[in-house]
């Protein structure tokens, strides 16, 4: 019995002097340490071997041989907590003071850019749903009447010379059939006056051609057309339309003023300037009363409703904005020129 | 169109404002004046009287002429051949002059010495003033010319003018004269304004005998009693067989005329507008067509054969000379001018060559006619022949100013020409232009342009563009509109005149009530416009093309349904003769510009139309988007909105991470979209069909891409040869284009995805790395080791490929797995995870010969 006893002893003694001898000191990283540790308080440890002798101990001499234990093992976790926190100590010193190369390139994304064109024509579109204005967009291949018939360009007229245009043709079961690349984005406005009856606020935006290629246009380009018509819709409001969404677009006060001008489809017709305070004025686009022979194609009577039309070219906002000098830049796709915003 | 300011001052006397101000109230009006040209005459060039010459002591072609320039009598060496006798005048720059040498340069005037003669200024030509295009010699005052020497060149000549450059729209005829514009500022500023009445010098006594076809008195002051050569007119004889196209045709007579230059003034004029001096006759009848705006012509009277004009249609293949010493051959719709064996001159657009006026006419017969403008810009544009007249024709002239345009063109003639003006003219008008009546409701007035206009405006606008107020009442004006404005059609047409004159800046600034529609703007309109954002989102740069292009092009991409059925340009620009079926071709000739720019890589995209000839029974999945259910609609080609992307080059990666873009660098990115847009991820499947769709694809490196069994495109990279076509040799660029309609209904139809609770309890992943056949797909073994582990797989992934034939059996490659194991209900024990993990195993093993490595 007491040869238990006296081994219980002499292992608590010898594992005291173990851990006086600094077992934890030695260890000079967090693995050797644990390790360590292991030795004393894992499944073969030496602690974990001498509680095996309790069961061998006197009755009466279990309980304060248990404390000593105890004791010890609470000896050797503070002994390796303490080793611990200092090993990371460390760690943490050679951390903070190990070289670092902040000059390597950074490594990541590359983010791609939306087409300058594309930029302005969202800004401007959801300024205009902003105003109430509803979105919609048609086909790029059009028929000549809604065109120009029904937008009242007499046929033969110069009027048509304003646009030049493309014509296409197509094999339809058998046949040729000849139709147009539109010219101008007022095509909505007969697309969707004839198919609902008004009160109709609309902004439409997309590609028109037109057989023009030299240093300042493009055969194709962008517009975005604009209409309102209800019952008792005024030339005062779409100046007043027109302001709004042009002080959305340039952040500040925009003067707007109206200049006679002639476009088939709206009567009266007026070219748009616009200015900021100190600025000179700029040339925005066109617009006007929408024509009652256009009310007419689409079936609304013109005595009973009024309203306003607007075109803008999509793709001059861009080249301002930008700062673009040539409008070929904007179709060449040269990928230094389309990251560059 | 150029104006002249100092002709506008002419006809409207109490014009005060300058070049400046009137071209902004010009453009205020809605003729936009888009530039100014100054004819401004340089200083210290003043009149001299010659007081006298010898040659050049050794110079054979110069004269040394002495001049007295109103202070002193100066020497000067000339080259010219006209210097005058002593007493003429001449124009006689000092030294330090400083002349316009053409090109924005000056010429300063120094003294020189010329073959040991110092010479101290100059005398000078029309030229060297800027003053017009003759260089034939010095100018010389007539003279008659009551000019003091000393007297400066801007008060001895009316030539301080500027010329306003006005870009003016087709509605306005009337403009393409200066009558028209002055008529406008006219009522713009209230200033009073009608056409000046014409002055003749010298008349003869009526000569038609009375078959002419129509008689005409012409109005004009002045003049009687001119002698007329003996000329039988009495025969001469006009017809219009077609009406319709020639509604009304005048002829006025002038006699006994002798051509040669222009009297400077008329010359100054011509060259202020930008017209070349010719001849007295010509230049005569050019300004009275830019003052009228309504093109006339002069015949040699005497070389129209048989004493007579009709004006009828062409017979078909019937040939002329015209006056640009071409021969032209006409068709059944062209109009012609014919005397009595044959044409003489295109009507309204160019006179013929044998019966045009020359030095040697003595009688001149002016046409002043109205032609159907739709027939003149038929036949200028089939002949290719734009002129001045045609211009002003096809856009509708004055059926009702000829009495005036004759008698100015007459006298004028008269007087510049030397002949005399017959009083009496053919006029024939078998159905005359009726004024138009029009109706003008005030509360549409001022509904339309939102403010109320000022109860007297309409009339004194509508008054002053020449309108005949036939009654006006508190509701509404009825008004005659003039022939001079074909556009003045109906009430709108009167608003946006009593707005343009009273002037837009009366419009105030309302901001309306906007009834927005119900629905507001269409789910896949936005959804077209966060796929863009998306699609840069994952690292592509936007390319925007044009919608055409060279259908040799579209050859190159190989043989496929989706590629034949062109829609086609008919008159196409730069050889982009086909609306391109795929938005391969830009990407790629974008891809290829950046890589011969040297650029590393490039990764685009682009979001557009692509187009094809309507075949019924193909494309099926193919959304029909932008046209409506009108039958109409049918008749146009397909249009769709497709994406594609294009990566090629060296991926960007960091440093020492070398790699070119491939198939999977594609088809990540199109898997990162649609799973952004539509919440669920899409299947990349090879599929045969892809030979019809994308034949410019690799035929293994290529597969299908569907969403819940929707077709929305393919991923493949290019065929090698297409590559090679493509200017993208080598560098097996990637591309892949979806359907954006096939995206937009896949997203509706699936369930939008719902949000779970996040699994708390724990996973436990377990890793394989199978030995298999090369030709084994990746994704089918991965199937099949999710597919055997009952549900206890949350997700198997792929994590090496290893190909390394010196360490592997032929033929065979190694894929290691990682796959996570969870069970969202219990913590799994080790003992269920072995369990699914050797089924998995097992599984692969079985069904693909695989062996566990």
């Amino acid at each position: 019995m007491s040869d238990a006893l006296t081994r219980f002893d002499e292992g608590l003694q010898l594992i005291l002097a173990e851990l006086e001898r600094g077992a934890f000191q030695a260890a000079t990283t967090e693995q050797e340490l644990r390790e360590a540790n292991a030795r004393f308080v894992g499944a073969q440890g030496s602690l974990t071997q001498l509680m095996k002798l309790m069961r061998e101990l006197p009755g009466d001499a279990r309980r304060p041989k248990g404390q000593a234990a105890n004791e010890v093992r609470a000896r050797i976790e503070q002994a390796f907590q303490g080793r611990l926190a200092s090993l990371e100590a460390e760690a943490l010193a050679r951390d903070l003071a190990a070289p670092f190369d902040v000059t390597l390139p950074g490594r990541g994304v590359t983010p791609g850019r939306l087409h300058p064109i594309t930029r302005v024509k969202h800004e401007l579109l959801e300024i205009f749903e902003s105003l109430g204005f509803e979105v919609v967009d048609g086909p790029e291949i059009d028929l000549h009447e809604n065109c120009f018939d029904r937008l009242g360009f007499p046929p033969d007229h110069p009027a048509t010379d304003m646009q030049d245009t493309f014509f296409v043709t197509h094999r339809d079961r058998g046949d040729d059939v000849t139709t147009l690349l539109r010219t101008h984005t007022s095509t909505m406005q007969i697309r969707e006056m004839s198919r609902r009856p008004p009160p109709l606020a609309v902004v439409s935006a997309g590609a028109v051609y037109r057989r023009d290629d030299d240093a300042t246009h493009s055969p194709m380009f962008h517009q975005i057309e604009g209409f309102l018509v209800d019952e008792r819709v005024t030339m005062a409001d779409l100046k007043g339309v027109l302001q709004r969404f042009l002080e959305r677009l340039y952040g500040g006060e925009v003067e707007v003023r109206l200049r006679p001008s002639y476009f088939p489809f709206v009567e009266p017709g007026a070219e748009i300037d616009a200015r900021r305070p100190g600025g000179s004025w700029m040339e925005i686009g066109g617009c006007g009363m929408i024509h009652p022979v256009v009310f007419e194609h689409v079936g609304y009577d013109p005595s009973q409703v009024s309203g306003f039309a607007f075109g803008m070219g999509i793709d001059r906002m861009a080249m301002v904005k930008f700062g673009v000098p040539n409008i070929k830049l904007l179709f060449e796709n040269d990928v230094r020129f389309l990251g560059s915003f | 169109m150029r104006i002249s300011h100092r002709w506008l001052r002419e006809l409207l006397p109490g014009l005060e404002l300058g070049p400046e101000e009137v071209a902004e109230r010009l453009t205020s009006l809605g003729l936009e004046v888009e530039e100014i040209h100054a004819f401004v005459p340089p200083e210290k060039v003043v009149v001299a009287e010659v007081r006298g010459k010898a040659p050049h002591p050794s110079r054979d072609k110069l004269t040394v002429v002495r001049v007295f320039d109103g202070v002193e009598e100066i020497e000067v060496v000339c080259g010219a051949s006209n210097v005058p006798a002593p007493g003429g005048k001449v124009l006689f720059a000092r030294v330090g002059a400083r002349l316009p040498a053409g090109a924005g340069e000056v010429l300063e005037i120094g003294e020189r010495s010329l073959g040991g003669v110092l010479s101290r200024g100059m005398i000078c030509a029309e030229d060297e003033l800027g003053l017009g295009d003759d260089h034939e010699g010095i100018f010389v005052f007539p003279a008659q010319a009551d000019v003091a020497p000393g007297t400066s060149l801007a008060d001895a000549l009316p030539v301080l003018d500027h010329a306003l450059e006005i870009s003016l729209t087709p509605n306005r005829p009337d403009c393409l004269g200066h009558l028209g514009v002055a008529r406008d500022l006219a009522a713009s500023l209230s200033l009073p304004f009608s056409p000046p009445r014409p002055k003749a010098r010298a008349v003869a006594t009526d000569v038609l005998g009375t078959d002419a076809g129509g008689h005409l008195r012409l109005e004009w002051d002045g003049g009687e009693g001119g002698q007329a050569d003996a000329l039988d007119l009495s025969s001469f004889h006009v017809s219009l067989p077609d009406p319709a196209r020639c509604p009304r045709y005048g002829a006025a007579f002038v006699l006994g005329v002798q051509d040669g230059p222009s009297p400077f003034w008329l010359r100054h004029r011509l060259h202020v507008l930008g017209h070349r001096s010719i001849s007295a006759l010509v230049d005569a009848t050019n300004l009275v067509m830019l003052e009228s705006g309504h093109p006339i012509h002069g015949f040699d009277l005497e070389r129209l054969r048989g004493g007579r004009i009709e004006v009828r249609l062409a017979r078909e293949g019937e040939t002329m000379k015209t006056l640009d010493d071409v021969a032209r051959t006409f068709t059944s719709d062209d109009l012609l001018i014919c005397d009595g064996e044959g044409p003489v001159a295109v009507a309204g657009v160019m006179g013929g060559l044998e019966s045009e006026m020359r030095a040697s006419t003595r009688h001149v017969v002016i046409e002043c006619a109205y032609f159907d403008p739709r027939s003149v810009r038929r036949t200028s544009r089939r002949l290719g022949l734009h002129t001045d007249a045609s211009h002003r024709f096809e856009r509708s002239v004055d059926p009702n100013d000829v009495p005036w345009v004759l008698a100015r063109a007459a006298t004028l003639m008269a007087e510049v020409g030397g002949g005399v003006a017959v009083r009496e003219a053919i006029d024939v008008y078998p159905v005359p232009v009726e004024r138009r009546r029009v109706d003008l409701g005030r509360a549409r007035l001022n509904l339309l342009l939102g403010y109320e206009v000022p109860r007297e405006v309409p009339a004194r606008v509508l008054g002053a563009l020449g309108c005949e107020i036939v009654e006006e009442t508190d509701a509404a004006l009825s008004v005659l509109a003039p022939t001079w404005r074909p556009d003045l059609a109906r009430e709108a047409d009167l608003i946006e005149e009593v707005g343009r004159v009273h002037g837009y800046d009366h419009i105030p600034t309302t901001v309306p009530a906007v009834r927005p529609a119900k629905a507001g703007t269409a789910p896949r309109i936005r959804f077209e416009r966060a796929l863009r954002i998306t699609a840069a989102s994952v690292g592509l740069h936007e390319a925007i093309s044009y919608g055409f292009v060279a259908s040799e092009d579209v050859g190159k991409l190989g043989a496929g349904a989706a590629l034949s059925d062109l829609v086609r340009v008919q008159n196409p620009l730069g050889g982009r003769d086909a609306m391109r079926p795929t938005l391969l071709l830009g990407l790629a000739s974008a891809a290829s510009a950046a890589l011969r720019h040297q650029a590393t890589s490039a990764a685009l995209f682009e979001l557009g139309r692509v187009f094809r000839a309507r075949v019924a029974d193909r494309h099926a999945g193919w959304g029909e988007t932008f046209h409506s259910d009108d039958a109409e609609d049918l008749a146009l080609p397909r249009e769709q909105s497709a994406l594609a992307l294009l990566l090629v080059g060296a991926r960007p990666g960091w440093v020492g991470e070398a790699g070119d873009y491939d198939f999977y660098d594609a088809k990540g990115r199109v898997e990162a979209m649609v799973h952004a847009l539509t919440g669920h991820h899409p299947d990349v499947e090879a599929r045969a069909t892809l030979d019809a769709d994308a034949p410019y694809l690799h035929p293994k490196r290529r597969a299908a891409v569907t969403l819940g069994g929707h077709a929305l495109g393919w991923i493949g990279e290019l065929h090698p040869e297409v590559a090679t076509k493509l200017e993208l040799d080598g560098r097996r660029p990637v591309y892949a284009e979806l359907d954006v309609a096939a995206l937009f209904a896949a997203s509706l139809a699936l369930p939008a995805p719902k949000a779970a609770e996040p699994p708390r309890i724990p996973a436990v992943t377990r890793d394989v790395a199978l030995l298999v056949d090369e030709s084994l797909d990746a994704g089918e073994l991965a199937s099949t080791l999710r597919d055997a582990t009952e549900g206890l797989a949350e997700e198997v992934s792929l994590f090496d490929v290893y190909t390394d034939a010196k360490h592997l059996p032929p033929g065979k490659k190694s894929l290691a797995f990682r796959i996570r194991y969870r069970d969202p209900s219990a913590t799994l024990t080790d003992k269920r995870v072995d369990s699914a993990h050797g089924r998995a195993i097992a599984a692969a093993e079985r069904q693909h010969g695989a062996t566990a490595r």
